[in-house]
C-alpha cells in the first residue's frame, strides 16, 4: 500500500485511541475532584497534567472546569481531545480512499459534532462530552471491524491504536506511582481503564496496588493490559513483514522492540513488579516511541515535498 | 566564453580557407554541489546536427557518475539527451564528444524582399521566430534604430547591418553577464559574450519584420587552424536570418558563418537550446570548469 | 391547471415580466407560462408542496452534504456544495442530439491535438494559420512528439453548453484539460435519491453512478498495449486544493491509489510509487495538476506538486499521463472559433452542436466590429476561466469600455467577443419561492479509444444572484442535480437492461435462541 496512506492510517489509529483514552482519564479524575471536596484539585490537576505530557500554564490556580478546557477543549495543545479528534479526521481526509464511506463518516461528524457537544458540556457538565467521545471511538472500532479488509491498511490501523494504547496505560499507571498500596486512587485508575468490573470478578473484589498493577500490565486475556496491547502490536508487525525471515533475531527493529518489551512483562516475577515501578513504566515509554520511530523509517518512506533547485550551465 | 574579436577579424578578409574541414569537438562541462545530491534529472543539449553545411560522423556522450540516458529530438529538432541520477554525488561531469564535417562560408540569400516578409504567408509561418522573448524582449529604442537601419536597404543587407550595428556597439567581456541576462541588459551595459550579440541581434531583426533565429554551437578559434593541431575552442552562439532562405551569421566577431562554426541547436534564444540544464535537489550547484578542445582532423 | 401563476406558494409570479433578462428561455414554463413536456411530472409533484416542506428538505440536504463532507474549498475554507433542490431535466430526445455532438467535437479534436503534436499537417495544408498554434500559451513545445499508446489525449472532456434564447444548446468552450465537477455530478444524485425518493420514483432518470467504471477503463485501455494489468493511479496537488474531494472520491470509486507527487519518484525514464513494500511502477497517471506543475524539469522548476521527469517518462513511452500534456491548445477559445474547420477537415463534418457566435480580435474586421460594438458584446480573454476579466459590454461604462479597448489593442491574440447570451432559466429555491435563475451545463465525456462514453447527466451550475449570468462556483454559484431521462424503450439505455443473476427461492425464517416462555416470566415476576 502507498506509504503515505500507511502513515495516515497508523495515526488515525492512535489519534482515535488517544481521544478514547484520555476521555477515559478525565471523566474518572473529574469525577473523582467533584465528588471528593479533601482531594487538592490544583495539585492532582497539574499531575494529571504532567502525566498527559501537557505542560501546566504558570500562575494559575487549576480547577475542574480549567483542568477539562485544557485536557479537553482546547485547540491549541496538541494533547487534547479535540485536537486529537481533528488530527485524526484531517488524517482520514487524506487517506479518503483506504477507508470505508461508514468510517469516514463516523470520524467527520463526531469532528462536525464537536463545537456542539462543547457547548452542551458547558451547561450540563463535562461528563457528557466524554460519553460522547467514547461512544464515538467505540463506533469507529466497531465500523473498522466490520467494514474494513485485514489487509495491510487494517494492520497499521490495529498497529497505531495498540501502540497508542500501551503508552496511554503506562501514562494512567504513572500518574498513580506516588500513591499508597491502598490508596483508593487505584480504583480510580482500574475505571479510568475500563478494567473495574473485570478486575473484580478476576481478584473477587480484592483491591490493592500490586494487584492493580499487574492487572493493567501483565493480563493476558484483558485487551486494555499492556501485555495484552504489546502482543497485538507484535503480531500485526509480524504480518506486515513480508521480507524472507532471518535465521538470527528479529527482522525488523520494531518487531524486535515490540517482543522484548512483551517478553520481559511475560517472564516477570509478579512480587518484582512493584520494584522499581517508575524505571519500568519509564522504559515502556520510551519503547514505545522507539517503536514508533523504526516504523516510520521501516514503512513510512513518504517524503517531505522535495524543493527542486534549477541548474544551468552557461556555455 | 568566445574568443575576442580582434583574433578572427582578419577572417573576413583574410586567406582563402580549403573548401571543407573535419573537427573533432570535446566539450567538458557539469556541476560540482555542495552537499551530495542524491536526486538530479538533467537534459543535455550538446550534439552537433547534420545539415546542407554541416555532416555529423559521430557523437558520443559520457557522463560520471554513470547513467543511463535517453535521447530524444525536441520541437525544434535538437538531439537532447536526457539521465538522471540516483546515488549520491557531489559532482557531476558531462563529456560530450563529436567528429563534424563542415564547409566554407555561408553566403548571404537575397531572394525576399520587403513586401514578401510582410506578407500574410512569411508572418504566419514563422510567427515564432518574430515575436519578442524573454532574453530578446521588444525595446522602443531599439526598435527606432532598427528601423533606421532599415531605410534603403534591403532585408539582407539589413541583417548585415544590424550585426555590424550590434558588433560595434558591444565590448566583448567575458563573464560580464551571466545566462540569464537579457539582450537590453547587455547593450544597456554595451558590453556582453556571444549569447549577448545573438540576443541583440535578435531583438533588433524581428523588431523590423525579419524572421530570426538562436543558433548554438562552438567556433574553432583558429582561422588557419593546422591539421592536428588542438586548440582551445569555445561555445558560441549566433543569429540565422530569413531572407528569403535561412542564412547564418556570427554577430560577435562580424564574420560569415564557416568551416571553423559547429552548430548544435537553433531556438528563439537561449532558452530553447540551454546545453545542460537540470532539476536537482539539494544545495547550491556551480559550474565546474568548462572546456571546449577542438582539433582539427582534416 | 399547468401554469407559472397564481396556483401554489411556491410558483407566485415566477414568470415576472419586470425580471432581468426577461428574454431568456425558461426550461420549465413556456413563455405563455404553460408548463413544458420535460418538467410535466416534476412540476405536478412540486406544485403543492408548501414553502415549508421545501425548507425541510433542504435542511435535510444540507446536513447529508456535510456528514458525507462532500464540500470544496474556497480559499482555504471547507464548504459544502451548494446544491439546489429543484432537478434540471433533460429528456431522452434533447439529450441524444447534445450526446452525437459531444462524441463529434471530441473525436475531431483528439484528431486535432494528435496532428498538432505531430506532423501538423493542418497547417500545412493550410487550413488553420500557424500562428493560431504557436502563440496559443498551452501549446508546450515540450509535448511535441509524446505520442500515448493508444493515441487518446482527451480521456476526459467537459463541454460547457448554454441554451440561448430560442432553447437551442450551445457549445460554449471545450474543457479538455482537467474538467472538474463529475463528482458532484454523481454525489449530487445521491443526495437529492435520499432527499426526494418520491420524485424518483415518478421519472426514469439515467443513473451517473457508473462514471468510474468508465474511467478506469478508458484509463486501463490507455496504458501500453505489453503492460498486462496496468497500474493507475490519481495525482492530486493535495488535500488544499478545491477539487480535492472530487480527486479522492474518484481514486475510492476506481479503487485506485490517490498520490500526490511526493509519492511517486522517477528512475530511468519509470515511474515509480513509493508503497510500504518498497517501489511499484506505474504504468498510467490520471492527473489533476496542470501542465505548468507536472514537471519542474521541463515546466516551472519551483513545483513541489508534480514529479521530476515524468514527462520523458511519457515519451518513452513508460508512462501514459492522462490528459495528455498540452491538450490546452484544443480548448483555447480562440481556436475554439475555428471548430468548424477542424470538424471539416478530419471528419468531414459540420458541427452538430453550434458554437456561440464569436467575434475574433486578432482579424482586422473583427476586431473593428467589436470595437464599434463593444457596448453590446461580452469581451472575454482568452486566457482564464472562472469568469475573471470578462468585461459584459452593455453593462460597462465608458471608461471601462476604453479601459477593454486599449487592452484589445495591446494584445488581440488575447480576446474575443460574443453577443450576450442570455442563459435559460431554471426554478431554483430563493428564499421559500422558486424562482428563474441562470444556468449552464458541463456534459462529462470519456474516450477509451474506441468510443466516446458521455455521461447521461451533467453538472449543472445555476447563478444564484438576481439577474447573474455568471454561473461559477468560485463566484457564489449553486448546482443542480441534472436528469436525462431515459427514452419509453427502457433496452435502449445500457444501464437500465441486463440480466438478473438469479431469482430468490423459498423464504426461511432466520433462527433464534432460547428464550423464557410467558409462563417462566410469570413466576420470577411473582417471587
Amino acid at each position: 500500500m502507498l506509504a503515505r496512506n500507511a502513515e495516515s492510517l497508523y495515526w488515525i489509529g492512535r489519534y482515535v485511541e488517544r481521544a478514547d483514552d484520555t476521555a477515559r482519564i478525565l471523566d474518572v479524575s473529574v469525577h473523582q475532584l467533584l465528588e471528593d471536596a479533601t482531594v487538592d484539585a490544583d495539585a492532582t490537576s497539574r499531575q494529571l497534567l504532567t502525566v498527559l505530557g501537557i505542560t501546566p500554564p504558570p500562575g494559575m490556580e487549576l480547577d475542574v472546569w480549567t483542568l477539562t478546557e485544557l485536557v479537553a477543549m482546547s485547540r491549541e495543545h496538541a494533547g487534547s481531545i479535540v485536537s486529537s479528534i481533528s488530527s485524526a479526521r484531517e488524517n482520514t481526509r487524506v487517506a479518503r480512499e483506504v477507508v470505508s464511506t461508514e468510517l469516514w463518516e463516523c470520524i467527520n461528524s463526531m469532528y462536525n459534532a464537536v463545537p456542539e457537544r462543547q457547548r452542551a458540556a458547558k451547561r450540563v457538565g463535562p461528563s457528557l462530552f466524554f460519553s460522547f467521545v467514547e461512544e464515538r471511538a467505540a463506533m469507529f472500532a466497531g465500523l473498522a471491524d466490520s467494514t474494513m479488509s485485514r489487509d495491510d491498511g487494517w494492520r497499521f490501523l490495529v498497529l497505531g491504536r495498540f501502540v497508542e494504547r500501551v503508552d496511554m496505560i503506562v501514562r494512567l499507571l504513572m500518574s498513580r506511582v506516588g500513591d499508597k498500596p491502598s490508596s483508593p486512587g487505584w480504583v480510580t485508575v482500574l475505571r479510568s481503564a475500563g478494567a473495574h468490573d473485570t478486575y473484580l470478578r478476576t481478584y473477587r473484589g480484592a483491591l490493592d496496588a500490586t494487584r492493580v498493577v499487574q492487572f493493567l500490565l501483565l493480563d493476558r486475556l484483558f485487551p486494555r493490559s499492556v501485555f495484552h496491547a504489546l502482543s497485538q502490536a507484535e503480531s500485526c508487525l509480524d504480518h506486515l513483514d513480508n521480507q524472507p525471515s532471518t535465521r538470527v533475531g528479529a527482522k525488523a527493529e520494531a518487531s524486535r522492540l515490540l517482543g522484548k518489551a512483551r517478553s520481559e512483562l511475560e517472564f516477570l516475577r509478579p512480587e518484582e513488579l512493584l520494584e522499581d515501578l517508575t524505571g519500568r513504566l519509564l522504559g515502556l515509554q520510551q519503547c514505545i516511541r522507539d517503536v514508533g520511530e523504526a516504523v516510520a523509517l521501516q514503512y513510512f518512506h513518504s517524503v517531505p515535498w522535495v524543493a527542486w533547485t534549477n541548474a544551468e550551465v552557461s556555455l | 566564453m568566445t574568443t575576442t574579436p580582434e583574433a578572427v577579424r582578419q577572417s573576413r578578409t583574410g586567406t582563402m580557407d580549403p573548401v571543407s574541414w573535419r573537427v573533432r569537438v570535446v566539450h567538458t562541462t557539469g556541476y560540482r554541489y555542495e552537499a551530495p545530491v542524491v536526486q538530479s534529472y538533467n537534459e543535455a543539449r550538446l550534439t552537433p546536427r547534420s545539415d546542407r553545411r554541416q555532416n555529423l560522423v559521430v557523437a558520443r556522450l559520457e557522463t560520471t557518475p554513470a547513467t543511463r540516458s535517453y535521447r530524444y529530438t525536441d520541437y525544434w529538432g535538437t538531439e537532447v539527451t536526457s539521465f538522471d541520477l540516483h546515488a549520491p554525488h557531489t559532482e557531476l561531469k558531462i563529456v560530450a564528444s563529436s567528429v563534424v564535417e563542415t564547409t566554407e562560408h555561408v553566403q548571404p540569400i537575397d531572394d525576399a524582399s520587403w513586401a514578401d516578409l510582410r506578407g500574410d504567408g512569411i508572418a504566419d509561418r514563422y510567427g515564432e521566430l518574430l515575436e519578442p522573448t524573454r532574453y530578446a524582449p521588444r525595446n522602443k529604442e531599439l526598435i527606432s534604430i532598427a528601423r533606421k537601419l532599415r531605410t534603403g536597404r534591403r532585408p539582407m543587407e539589413a541583417v548585415l547591418a544590424v550585426s555590424e550595428w550590434v558588433h560595434d556597439q558591444l565590448t566583448y567581456h567575458q563573464g560580464t553577464t551571466g545566462v540569464h541576462s537579457s539582450a537590453i541588459d547587455a547593450w544597456q551595459a554595451r558590453e556582453g559574450v556571444c549569447q549577448d550579440y545573438a540576443h541583440l541581434t535578435l531583438a533588433m531583426l524581428r523588431s523590423i519584420g525579419i524572421p530570426a533565429r538562436y543558433v548554438s554551437g562552438y567556433l574553432h578559434t583558429k582561422p588557419d587552424g593546422a591539421i592536428g593541431e588542438t586548440v582551445r575552442g569555445e561555445s558560441h552562439a549566433w543569429i540565422e536570418a530569413w531572407t528569403g532562405g535561412w542564412w547564418g551569421f556570427d554577430p560577435t566577431n562580424d564574420i560569415e558563418i564557416g568551416q571553423r562554426h559547429v552548430w548544435v541547436a537553433i531556438g528563439r534564444d537561449y532558452g530553447d537550446v540551454s546545453p545542460l540544464k537540470g532539476t536537482y535537489s539539494g544545495g547550491a550547484a556551480s559550474a565546474i570548469e568548462v572546456s571546449v578542445d577542438m582539433t582539427r582532423l582534416a | 391547471m399547468n401554469r407559472a401563476s397564481g396556483n401554489g406558494d411556491l410558483f407566485d409570479n415566477y414568470l415576472d415580466p419586470k425580471r432581468p433578462h426577461a428574454g431568456a428561455f425558461d426550461e420549465m414554463f413556456a413563455a405563455d407560462s404553460t408548463v413544458r413536456s420535460a418538467y410535466r411530472r416534476l412540476y405536478d409533484s412540486l406544485s403543492p408542496s408548501k414553502p415549508a416542506d421545501l425548507a425541510t428538505r433542504a435542511e435535510a440536504l444540507d446536513r447529508a452534504l456535510v456528514d458525507q463532507g462532500i464540500t470544496f474549498s474556497l480559499s482555504g475554507q471547507e464548504r459544502p456544495f451548494p446544491l439546489d433542490l429543484i432537478p434540471r431535466v433533460i429528456t431522452a430526445g434533447e439529450w441524444a442530439k447534445l450526446e452525437r455532438g459531444i462524441v463529434q467535437r471530441v473525436r475531431g479534436l483528439e484528431a486535432f491535438l494528435a496532428d498538432i503534436y505531430g506532423d501538423q499537417q493542418i497547417i500545412r495544408d493550410g487550413v488553420l494559420p500557424r500562428r493560431l498554434i504557436t502563440s496559443c500559451a498551452h501549446f508546450h513545445r515540450q509535448a511535441a512528439g509524446v505520442s500515448p499508446p493508444n493515441g487518446v489525449r482527451i480521456h476526459v472532456s467537459g463541454v460547457d453548453l448554454v441554451r440561448d434564447e430560442d432553447g437551442t444548446f450551445r457549445v460554449l468552450e471545450d474543457n479538455l484539460r482537467s474538467p472538474s465537477g463529475v463528482s458532484y455530478v454523481m454525489e449530487n444524485r445521491r443526495t437529492m435519491a435520499r432527499v426526494f425518493p418520491d420524485l424518483f420514483a415518478k421519472h426514469r432518470v439515467r443513473a451517473v453512478g457508473d462514471y468510474a467504471v468508465h474511467l478506469l477503463r478508458a484509463l486501463r485501455a490507455a496504458a501500453a498495449p505489453n503492460v498486462a494489468d496496468p497500474t493507475v493511479v490519481v495525482l492530486t496537488p493535495g488535500v488544499h486544493n478545491s477539487a480535492y474531494f472530487e480527486h479522492s472520491l474518484l481514486a475510492r470509486l476506481m479503487g485506485v491509489e490517490l498520490v500526490e507527487g511526493r509519492d511517486l519518484f522517477c528512475r530511468d525514464n519509470v515511474i515509480y510509487l513509493r508503497t510500504t513494500e518498497g517501489e511499484r511502477q506505474v504504468d498510467v497517471i490520471y492527473r489533476r495538476i496542470d501542465d505548468e506543475y507536472l514537471d519542474p524539469v521541463q515546466f516551472r522548476p519551483d513545483s513541489v506538486l508534480g514529479v521530476a521527469g515524468v514527462i520523458n517518462a511519457a515519451r518513452a513511452g513508460n508512462v501514459v499521463i492522462a490528459n495528455a500534456v498540452g491538450n490546452g491548445v484544443g480548448d483555447d477559445k480562440l481556436v475554439y472559433t475555428y471548430l468548424p474547420e477542424i470538424l471539416k477537415y478530419y471528419l468531414d463534418e459540420a458541427p452538430l452542436l453550434p458554437n456561440v457566435d464569436t467575434y475574433r480580435c486578432w482579424l482586422r474586421e473583427e476586431r473593428q466590429y467589436v470595437f464599434d460594438h463593444a457596448d453590446e458584446l461580452v469581451i472575454k480573454p482568452v486566457e482564464g476561466s472562472g469568469g475573471y476579466g470578462i468585461v459584459f459590454g452593455p453593462d460597462a461604462s465608458a471608461k471601462e469600455l476604453a479601459a477593454i479597448r486599449r487592452r484589445v489593442r495591446a494584445n488581440p491574440r488575447g480576446w474575443i467577443a460574443q453577443p450576450l447570451v442570455q442563459l435559460s432559466t431554471v426554478p431554483t429555491k430563493v428564499g421559500q419561492r422558486l424562482k428563474p435563475r441562470h444556468v449552464d451545463l458541463r456534459p462529462f465525456a470519456v474516450n477509451d479509444g474506441k468510443s466516446v462514453f458521455v455521461l447521461p447527466g451533467g453538472l449543472t451550475r445555476v447563478a444564484v444572484p438576481e439577474g447573474s449570468l455568471v454561473v461559477n462556483s468560485s463566484q457564489g454559484g449553486g448546482s443542480k442535480d441534472t436528469w436525462v431521462l431515459a427514452a419509453r424503450s427502457s433496452t435502449v439505455d445500457p444501464e437500465l437492461s441486463g440480466q438478473r443473476l438469479g431469482t430468490p427461492q423459498e423464504e426461511s425464517a432466520p433462527e433464534r435462541g432460547p428464550e423464557l416462555t410467558s409462563a417462566q416470566q410469570q413466576q420470577q415476576q411473582q417471587q
